[in-house]
């Protein structure tokens, strides 16, 4: 009597090399493709989208190929009245995209496209009584809105415009028995979300808040025998949850403590030797948030022919340098 | 088949109002999906409702969506002028297709606001879009959003009521002065009256509204029961159903109980699903909570000792689960609270026990054992500090934990057996578990021996981690079921184990 675990098995033939050039034109053929009706249909989290597509092409030192002064201008487009940014234009303003606007602009060294005070006022005008962000004006609280307020002020060097005594009471309000954080105050521990309260941590200097041993236990034990991680239990292995599990992992100071080798593997196995991209899962359909994740978890398990990836913030390090960010992270 | 801008344009305002008429047609209509199709037929439209299900052929789907995207982004930017209908209308065909369309769901918003949609219909359109697409985040916190809109009126009408009240008060000190007046002059008693009218009405209103939450509530839960089983370890449906609870349930004991029923049938039968067991951890940590916090003398101690499913008293206790302050708790009362609690920890992990031998292997089980015993762990402490201040005030707050304050209980009989023994169903222990210690559960009926004073018989306790996972370890087991036996060793070990 056995269980089937929830897990892949990875083919002797799946690709187990890195084919950075295929990427690379994946990526920048995507953007190309406006009249598609998938492109249509993900138009919602375009900025995202363009973010994802962006850091990628930067993680391979491929930047120049995307077309910059098209992308400022559409971000410029985006801006509100209220100093938020819509994921495109005519769509809504909110948080999630407005971190990704600024991401961006960083990428291209361009924050002044923006009306940054008016930024910085959006942020400010989320933020709760009990510290948390509301993801726009319509009041839906997450601790990634938190993550996203405090990731983009920090990009703007302007993280003291907020409470963020208040801010971290509330990430901490959402810790569970396991050292990991849920979406709300009782919610279930998530790697995505893990990743947004570690992250929300090391911007405020508060990781010694965290139970590193407790919360890296939690998170080494999503990695599968296939050598892929899984977001929470029984679900089964992703590339984005590599890099979600990954990441926070660094951030602890806990990285070593997964099967690195195996969990490479797992991610090279992920590629479309066609097409180039990286799907969720070996065999899957590509798509630009799973090649970004992909990239970036390889870059985090040291290959050298991608450039640095900061754990954090999830853009190159000689970015950060240049706006002169340095998260923290634990040894 | 109609390419030409123009003929997308009369097709698509066709399907559009196609769409419209089958709600109208059929208000039950209760799942939707695409019907896989790729040519147009002639003549026919490509909407097509079959009882209660209203499927759209997919080769429409390609003209309908970029058609209503671009139709609602045009009058986004106001370069599009759409009547109110319109726009109820074009944002419902493009959210059942795409549901995650934040916007979409903002106009909407702004349309409940004004009144052009009621929030009853935006919850029938939200729980049709998650037929389709059970996880979508941005449908899940429209649902919220429109919860509090309604959360928002019923708390207006209490305002209200209460200011009326107060009014009426008021207006009784003024009434009683005129009637004492009316009476020297002959004419009392017309004013107290109308009083008596108003007074039924508000309470009939009030009544209404919260038989209105109570059945919002309860069509909550079973939406968020059908995105969980139309979706494995559905997060936003199980995060969103604790939202429901914290908002519209809070300290709502039988609502609580009434979940932690039903749950234990559906959480039996998805022994992977690690969010649907998260549900009942918070559950059970809630319930925990309500109980330690208030063991209060206004609910009987049969329905605080009941905790199976369907105990006819539960429903008759407080809908509110408010309870009357004022009155402090004994002693007794106290004991009772806590008792319900180890049973409910005992049921609990024998539930696990049970669910861990029936399906070897499962994560989630294994991940439930720790959160259960955690809790456990946690309570057990606070007991122990209670009993140690009511011990230094002079107090005796006893019968809960043994008298060396350790409740540590010998194991379950029939633990021994947990790999080898016992098919599915044939763990043979499900009466003996029910003893501990060789003796039985505190019977529900012998709340009268507490009230005149005899000491209960001694309440149930958890059974021995240390040798339940050692019959896991002995090499017969399946090698998944060992790892996390192991797993589940070394972290009582060192989690529980580095605890004061």
């Amino acid at each position: 009597m056995g269980t089937q675990v929830k897990d892949v098995i990875i083919k002797p033939d799946a690709p187990s090399s890195l084919l950075l050039d295929k990427h690379a034109d994946y990526i920048a053929a995507y953007g190309s493709k406006k009249d598609d009706y998938e492109y249509t249909l993900s138009e919602y989290l375009r900025m995202s989208g363009i973010y994802w597509g962006l850091t990628v092409m930067d993680l391979m030192a491929q930047l120049p190929r995307m077309n910059r002064p098209e992308i400022v201008d559409f971000i410029k487009s985006c801006q509100h009245e209220c100093g938020g940014l819509s994921a495109s234009i005519g769509h809504d303003p909110h948080l999630l995209y407005t971190l990704s606007a600024v991401q961006i602009l960083c990428l291209y060294d361009s924050v002044d496209a923006l009306d940054v005070d008016k930024v910085v006022e959006y942020i400010k005008g989320l933020q709760q009584e009990d510290g948390s962000f509301a993801g726009d004006k319509w009041g839906e609280i997450d601790t990634r809105f938190s993550f996203c307020a405090v990731a983009t002020l920090a990009l703007l060097g302007k993280m003291d415009k907020i409470n963020v005594d208040k801010a971290v009471e509330f990430i901490l309000s959402c810790m569970n028995f396991d050292g990991g954080f849920g979406c709300r105050p009782g919610s279930e521990s998530h790697a995505g979300q893990i990743y947004c309260c570690a992250g929300f941590l090391s911007l405020t200097g508060q990781l010694h808040q965290v139970n590193a041993d407790l919360l890296g236990w939690w998170l080494c034990e999503r990695q599968l025998p296939s050598g892929g991680l899984n977001g929470r239990p029984e679900k089964l292995p992703d590339v984005c949850y590599s890099w979600w599990v990954l990441a926070s992992l660094k951030i602890i100071g806990r990285i070593h403590w997964i099967d690195k080798a195996k969990l490479r593997s797992f991610i090279l196995a992920c590629q479309d030797e066609e097409t180039g991209g990286f799907a969720d899962r070996p065999g899957d359909m590509v798509d630009p948030f799973h090649t970004l994740f992909g990239i970036a978890g390889l870059s985090l398990l040291g290959d050298e022919q991608i450039k640095p990836v900061n754990p954090v913030l999830c853009m190159p390090e000689d970015v950060l340098q240049r706006v002169r960010l340095q998260p923290d992270i634990l040894s | 088949m109609a390419e030409s801008e123009e003929e997308v344009d009369v097709l698509v305002q066709r399907v559009v109002k196609d769409i419209t008429n089958a709600f109208k047609r059929n208000p039950n209509i209760d799942e939707i999906g695409v019907i896989p199709c790729p040519e147009a037929r002639y003549n026919r439209s490509p909407i097509v409702l079959v009882e209660n299900k209203l499927g759209v052929e997919s080769w429409c789907v390609k003209f309908l969506l970029p058609y209503v995207h671009n139709k609602l982004l045009l009058y986004r930017q106001r370069k599009h002028w759409l009547e109110r209908e319109a726009l109820a209308d074009i944002t419902c065909t493009l959210l059942l297709l795409n549901p995650d369309f934040t916007t979409a769901w903002n106009v909407r918003k702004e349309l409940l606001q004004c009144g052009v949609l009621n929030p009853e219909k935006d919850l029938y359109l939200g729980q049709l879009a998650l037929t389709k697409f059970p996880k979508s985040p941005e449908t899940w916190i429209h649902r919220r959003w429109v919860l509090q809109q309604i959360l928002g009126q019923c708390s207006a009408a209490d305002r209200s009521k209460k200011r009326q009240q107060g009014d009426a008060e008021q207006g009784d000190a003024e009434r009683g002065v005129a009637e004492r007046r009316d009476a020297e002059q002959g004419d009392a008693g017309r004013g107290g009256a109308e009083r008596g009218d108003t007074e039924r009405g508000d309470a009939e209103r009030s009544q209404q509204l919260s038989e209105h939450l109570a059945r919002t509530l309860h069509q909550e839960m079973k939406v968020c029961s059908d995105a969980a089983c139309r979706y494995p370890s559905n997060y936003n449906a199980w995060s969103h159903r604790i939202w429901v609870l914290q908002h519209m349930g809070q300290g709502n004991v039988k609502v609580l109980h009434d979940e932690l029923s039903s749950m234990r049938l559906w959480v039996s039968m998805h022994v992977s699903d690690h969010s649907g067991f998260h549900y009942r951890q918070f559950l059970l940590k809630a319930l925990i909570t309500e109980l330690s916090q208030t063991p209060a003398s206004t609910s009987s101690p049969q329905q605080r000792c009941s905790t199976a499913p369907s105990s006819s008293s539960l429903h008759h206790s407080q809908a509110n689960g408010e309870l009357s302050e004022g009155e402090a708790a004994t002693d007794e009362e106290w004991q009772l609270s806590a008792n319900t609690v180890l049973q409910l920890f005992h049921q609990e992990m024998e539930l696990c026990s049970d669910l861990i031998q029936s399906f070897p292997g499962h994560e989630t089980l294994w991940s439930h054992r720790r959160h259960v015993f955690y809790l456990w762990h946690h309570w057990r402490r606070e007991q122990q500090q209670q009993q140690q201040k009511g011990s230094t005030n002079g107090e005796s707050r006893s019968g809960v934990l043994s008298s060396n304050g350790d409740p540590a209980p010998p194991t379950l009989s029939a633990q021994s057996s947990a790999c080898g023994g016992g098919g599915v169903n044939g763990q043979g222990h499900a009466a003996q578990a029910m003893e501990v210690d060789g003796v039985s559960l505190p019977d529900p009926r012998d709340s009268k021996r507490l009230k005149t004073g005899v000491r209960p018989p001694s309440p149930p306790a958890l059974p021995s981690e240390p040798s339940f996972v050692s019959g896991f370890l002995d090499g017969c087991c399946n090698p998944e079921q060992r790892r996390f036996a192991l797993a589940y060793k070394k972290w009582l070990d060192t989690v529980i184990g580095q605890q004061p």
